[in-house]
């Protein structure tokens, strides 16, 4: 990354990754395809996860631990801590590329919340700055962090929160300025600004509705084995509690954000849209809008039509259907996030503890890390990553059509349970092939 | 039958995915000619403008350029490379790039991508 720290609206880290080899993309999509239809054919006829009796109680070491204050209280300070030195760095730190600050908020937060997510839980909960300083509040008025003045309004759901999804990949993939200090630290302050009002307005379930990276983190750790019944700490196979994510108005939105945008990523690196928007006479900014929405729009439209398109009982109406198998999308955007960030967030998030160590740009190696080499083994090894990405994605999808068959046998009328899922399955089949046609081709 | 059905089809895509997956090769030894690559300027636009272009792991891109203002070309490879040219013809080379992956070649002026080396 150049010294003066000109980036020339060319996001974060140098180069990209090699495109997949077309046999790689073709096998990948070709194992999708026949894993759906096997599933469609072999898989359980009868619905087979309940929340209320799925998963095992977690040993009782770990609820000990888990459930304990001071388990709370820690990780509430690192994350605090962690706000804090990003916020000193945003503020008094220079505006160079070498700033952690970027890497901070657009590799450790937005990619890294996943694999933590994954692997732990809803990580952004334990850790989030704004329910902290939002219990800070309660605690200094003596009122309720979990109460606000009024009652969240039920049909709002997560629809705020995509529209907070929105503005991120907008700002990282769209703002020609994305990696400039004034515009991340503006984008910051307005997020913490919307979470206190929230916070004060509808309590802790602001938060846990419409704070678009808790959403997005709580998301994910449905794929994690760690899972609540009733207030029961249990650990529960990744499908099992995957199931149990809770339905609410703008869960599509949420999904067809996340996926949408991570493919409009990888669209808009391809020598196709470059060309074709060098050689038009509209704004590239303009096109690169129009796209980032497109592609939101579109994968959310395929999914409705793919879930709607099936024969209904008496008991459920078919604009519910899109929420009800919102969850299914999970595992395909997990997939296909891992896929696509794999080598950023490994690679330039290693870069970003580098430059933590130097936060004013003046040399400085406050935490012994400014010294360490680069870690670049994945970029060395391009054929190893493209097996990763494509195994990966095959994974999520095999994931993804078995979460929407157990929902269907749940919730559909036994006649249509299997042809209902013809539509979903295509939509999830075109969601898939075309994720790694854009690996192949971008 | 269901199970046999199921791990049949199982086994036969992991086995599509296991023979599709590549392994990794040994990088090419040097010696490589140079990629030369034609660049024209002219006004506000570039020739090429986004192209793909496969290079070696090491070898060398000489951009033979023809501009009509002088100006400066980076590339997106780690570490970055700033290229300076003048108005008339000049060549520039980039230094060759070690690091597989796709890197932009862009106009700083433009603000435009004139090609993407796929370096592998």
């Amino acid at each position: 990354m150049a010294a003066d720290g000109v980036t020339l609206a060319h996001g974060l880290g140098g180069a990209k990754d090699l495109p997949i080899s077309p046999e790689l993309a073709i096998a990948g999509a070709t194992a999708a395809l026949v894993i759906s239809f096997t599933v469609l054919a072999v898989a359980w006829r009868t619905p087979r996860y309940d929340a209320a009796t799925s998963g095992r109680p977690a040993p009782a070491l770990i609820t000990a631990v888990v459930e304990s204050a001071g388990w709370h209280l820690a990780w509430r300070v690192v994350g605090f801590a962690i706000f804090l030195y990003a916020a000193m760095a945003a503020v008094f730190g220079e505006d160079l590329a070498i700033n952690p600050v970027l890497g901070i908020f657009y590799v450790w937060w937005w990619v890294g919340l996943v694999p933590l997510s994954l692997l732990f839980g809803p990580v952004w909960k334990a850790i989030s700055p704004v329910r902290t300083i939002n219990a800070g509040f309660a605690r200094l008025s003596g009122s309720d962090p979990e109460r606000g003045l009024f009652e969240y309004p039920a049909w709002l759901g997560h629809w705020p929160a995509s529209v907070g999804l929105f503005a991120f990949v907008w700002l990282e993939l769209v703002y020609p300025y994305s990696t400039e200090l004034g515009p991340v630290r503006l984008w910051c302050a307005a997020y913490v600004a919307v979470m206190l009002v929230g916070g004060a307005l509808f309590g802790n379930v602001f938060y846990e509705r419409a704070d678009p990276f808790e959403v997005y983190s709580t998301l994910v750790s449905r794929l994690s084995v760690w899972g609540r019944r009733g207030d029961l700490l249990v650990v529960r196979s990744p499908l099992a509690n995957l199931d149990t994510t809770p339905v609410r108005p703008g869960l599509v939105a949420v999904v067809a954000v996340l996926f949408g945008s991570t493919a409009f990523d990888s669209f808009a690196d391809s020598s196709r849209w470059v060309r074709f928007k060098q050689s038009s006479s509209v704004s590239p900014y303009l096109l690169d809008n129009l796209a980032l929405l497109g592609f939101c729009v579109g994968v959310g439209v395929i999914f409705a039509v793919g879930c709607v398109a099936t024969g209904l009982g008496d008991d459920l109406r078919r604009v519910d259907l899109p929420n009800q198998f919102a969850h299914s999308i999970v595992p395909i955007i997990v997939g296909y996030i891992a896929a696509h960030y794999l080598s950023y967030l490994v690679e330039v998030g290693w870069q970003t503890l580098i430059y933590a160590s130097d936060p004013f740009s003046n040399g400085s190696n406050w935490f012994g890390t400014a010294d360490l080499p680069l870690f670049t083994w994945l970029s060395y090894h391009p054929t190893t990553l493209a097996n990763i990405k494509v195994i990966a994605v095959v994974l999520g999808h095999v994931l993804g059509v078995i979460a929407a068959h157990e929902r269907a046998v749940r919730i559909l009328p036994p006649r249509h349970q299997l042809t209902g899922q013809l539509p979903l399955l295509f939509a999830m089949i075109a969601f898939t092939a075309g994720g790694l046609y854009l690996l192949f081709a971008a | 039958m269901r199970r046999t059905l199921a791990i049949t089809a199982l086994l036969l895509s992991a086995l599509t995915l296991a023979t599709a997956c590549g392994e990794d090769e040994a990088p090419t030894p040097g010696g490589t000619e140079p990629e030369v690559i034609d660049v024209v300027f002219e006004g506000d636009t570039v020739s090429p403008s986004g192209e793909r272009v496969e290079v070696s792991r090491g070898q060398e891109v000489q951009l033979a350029i023809t501009a009509d203002a002088p100006g400066e070309i980076h590339v997106h490879s780690d570490p970055e490379q700033e290229l300076e040219y003048a108005e008339g013809t000049t060549t520039v080379t980039i230094q060759g790039i070690d690091q597989p992956g796709t890197v932009d070649v862009e106009s700083h002026d433009l603000d435009k991508v004139i090609v993407q080396l796929e370096v592998s």
